[in-house]
C-alpha cells in the first residue's frame, strides 16, 4: 500500500495531468473498439469480455459518462486486438500441442 | 493385462503406421493418429474398459461413479427418450416420417455421424441430419441445442448403444480438409482464458476441477446427448460445446457453425472403436 | 525538479525494498480467491481453500519452489509461453489480470 502511494506519487510528478475525455474521444474510442470486435467476430476469436467492456461502454456514453465510456472502449479496443491476435499465433503454435 | 495388452497393440498400431512413407503433399494419416490418441488415454486410464470411456467422469472417478449409479436408478433422461419416440413417429405435413430419411429408418445408425456430405462439401452432424431431413420435407428447422432436437438424439443414440464409433474421411482432400480443421480446433487455444479442448481434456483428464472431474477427450461425444444436472435439462453434443466456448470466455459461435461441426468430426474419428453409450447423465 | 527527483527516487528504492505490507498480501488472496479474477481454486489447492483441485501443483512451498520472484512474474503474466501445452491461462498477457493485482496474488503465494 506504502509503495503504491510512492509509486503513484512519483508517476504525477513525472506524468502529465489526465485529461478529461470529451463526448466526441469517447464515442471515437467506442467507434474503434466496436470496429476491432467486428473484426475478431468475422474471425470466429471474439471473446467475452470484450462484449462485456462494450456493453459497459455504450452504457456509460448513454448516461453522459464520457471518463467511464472511454476507458470501457479503450479496454475493449485491447481486449478485441489480443483476441485476434491469439488466434493468430495459435494458426501456427496449435501444432506444438498435437499429441504424437 | 488385458489393457495393457490393448495399449501395446494400439502403440505398435501407431509406430507401424507412423513408420508408413507420409503423402507426396505432406499430408497427415488420421488412422495414425487416432491409434497413437487413444494409445494416450488407454495407457493413462489402464482400468478403464473401452466401454466405459463414453462415461466421462463417471469412467475415470470412484467416487462420481458411485453418484452416478445411484442416479442411473431414475436416469434422468427418459422422458427425454418418451417425448422422442412421439416425435419420430409423427408424421410430418407432407404425410413423410423421419424414419424415411435415414439408412435403416434410422435405427442403430447414430455411430456413423458425424459424415462428410459430398454434396454439400461439409461435415453434418447427427443434429445437422435430423434438421435437414425436417427441412427437406417442409417443416422448420429444429433448435439443435435441447428440446425435440435432444429428445430426437436421444432415440437414435439408444438404437445405437454398444455400436462402436464408425466415422469415415472418404477419399475427398475436402474431407480430409475438414477432418484437419477439426483437429485444429482442438489443439488451438480460445478465449480470454487461452485455453484449448486438449488443455484440458488430455492430459489433465480425470483431474479435478473444484467439484468436477475433467473427462478424456476419448468417447466424450459417445455419452451424447446428455441430461446435464448443472442445466436441469437435456443437451445435445453442441450445447456442450458452446457452453464450454463460453467458460473459456471465448463469444460462442453459431449452433450450426462450420467449425463445430468439423470438430465434432475430429472428435468422433478420434473415438472410433469406442462404443455409444448415449444418452447419458452428468453433473 | 531533478534535485526532487532524485529524492523521490532514492526513498521508493528504499521502500520498495521492504516486505509486502499486509494489505497487499490480503488483496492478493481475495484476488487469488476470486473466481472472476485469479480463480486459482479452480485448478490449484490452496491450504484454507474449498476445493481440492488437482489440475494444477499444490500452492505450498511457494518460497522454496519460486525463490526468484521474476519467475513467478512470468509464470502469471505468460504461462503457455513458458510451457506450449501449459493448461493454464495466461493471466497478464490477456489481461485477465492487471501487473498490480498480479504482484498482490504474488506476495499472497509467498505466504503459502
Amino acid at each position: 500500500m506504502i509503495r503504491a502511494l510512492f509509486l503513484a506519487a512519483g508517476l504525477a510528478m513525472l506524468s502529465p495531468p489526465a485529461m478529461a475525455a470529451t463526448q466526441a474521444e469517447a464515442e471515437a474510442a467506442l467507434a474503434a473498439a466496436q470496429a476491432a470486435e467486428t473484426e475478431a467476430i468475422a474471425a470466429k476469436a471474439a471473446w467475452t469480455p470484450t462484449e462485456a467492456a462494450l456493453a459497459e461502454a455504450r452504457k456509460a456514453l448513454a448516461s453522459g459518462s464520457w471518463d467511464a465510456a472511454k476507458a470501457a472502449a479503450d479496454e475493449a479496443q485491447a481486449l478485441a486486438k489480443l483476441s485476434v491476435e491469439q488466434a493468430n499465433e495459435e494458426k501456427t503454435s496449435w501444432r506444438h500441442a498435437v499429441f504424437r | 493385462m488385458r489393457h495393457a495388452l490393448v495399449a501395446a497393440l494400439n502403440a505398435t498400431c501407431a509406430l507401424l503406421l507412423a513408420m508408413a512413407p507420409a503423402k507426396a503433399d505432406g499430408s497427415t494419416v488420421p488412422e495414425a493418429e487416432r491409434m497413437a490418441f487413444q494409445a494416450f488415454f488407454f495407457a493413462k486410464f489402464p482400468q478403464v474398459a473401452k466401454e466405459d470411456f463414453g462415461n466421462g467422469p463417471y469412467a475415470v472417478n470412484e467416487g462420481m461413479r458411485k453418484q452416478w449409479q445411484e442416479i442411473m436408478q431414475f436416469p434422468p433422461y427418459e422422458l427425454a427418450l418418451d417425448e422422442g419416440h412421439v416425435e419420430w413417429d409423427k408424421p410430418f405435413a407432407n404425410g413423410k416420417h423421419y424414419a424415411d430419411c435415414f439408412d435403416n429408418k434410422g435405427e442403430g445408425i447414430r455411430q456413423t455421424y458425424p459424415r462428410f456430405i459430398a454434396a454439400s462439401g461439409q461435415v453434418e452432424t447427427l443434429e445437422g441430419a435430423i434438421n435437414r431431413c425436417r427441412v427437406e420435407n417442409g417443416e422448420p428447422p429444429l433448435e439443435p441445442m435441447t428440446g425435440t432436437m435432444a429428445s430426437l438424439a436421444a432415440v437414435m443414440s439408444e438404437s445405437s448403444r454398444g455400436k462402436p464409433f464408425a466415422i469415415t474421411i472418404p477419399d475427398d482432400p475436402r474431407a480430409l480438409a475438414a477432418y484437419e480443421r477439426g483437429k485444429e480446433f482442438f489443439y488451438s487455444r480460445k478465449g480470454q482464458l487461452g485455453v484449448s479442448c486438449a488443455s484440458c481434456h488430455m492430459s489433465p483428464a480425470g483431474e479435478r476441477m473444484r467439484g468436477d472431474i475433467l473427462a478424456p477427450a476419448l468417447g466424450i461425444l459417445a455419452g451424447m446427448p446428455i441430461y446435464r444436472s448443472d442445466w436441469g435439462s437435456m443437451g445435445t453434443s453442441i450445447r456442450r460445446i458452446s457452453t464450454c466456448s463460453s467458460q473459456t470466455r471465448a463469444l460462442p459461435l453459431q449452433a450450426d457453425d462450420e467449425e463445430y461441426r468439423n470438430l465434432e468430426y475430429f472428435m468422433s474419428y478420434m473415438s472410433n472403436g469406442i462404443p455409444i453409450v448415449g444418452p447419458g447423465t452428468r453433473p | 525538479m531533478s534535485k526532487s527527483l532524485f529524492t523521490y527516487v532514492v526513498l521508493t528504492g528504499a521502500v520498495l525494498s521492504l516486505p509486502a505490507h499486509a494489505d497487499d498480501v490480503k488483496a492478493g488472496q481475495d484476488l487469488a480467491l476470486d473466481r472472476a479474477k485469479g480463480n486459482c481454486l479452480a485448478c490449484h489447492t490452496i491450504k484454507g481453500g474449498d476445493a481440492p483441485s488437482s489440475v494444477g501443483r499444490e500452492l505450498a512451498g511457494i518460497k522454496r519452489r519460486f525463490p526468484n520472484r521474476a519467475d513467478l512474474v512470468e509464470i502469471l503474466m505468460d504461462e503457455p509461453k513458458r510451457n506450449l501445452v501449459a493448461p493454464m491461462p495466461p493471466f497478464g498477457r490477456n489481461r485477465i489480470l492487471t501487473r498490480s493485482e498480479i504482484e498482490k496474488i504474488i506476495d499472497f503465494l509467498y505466504t503459502l
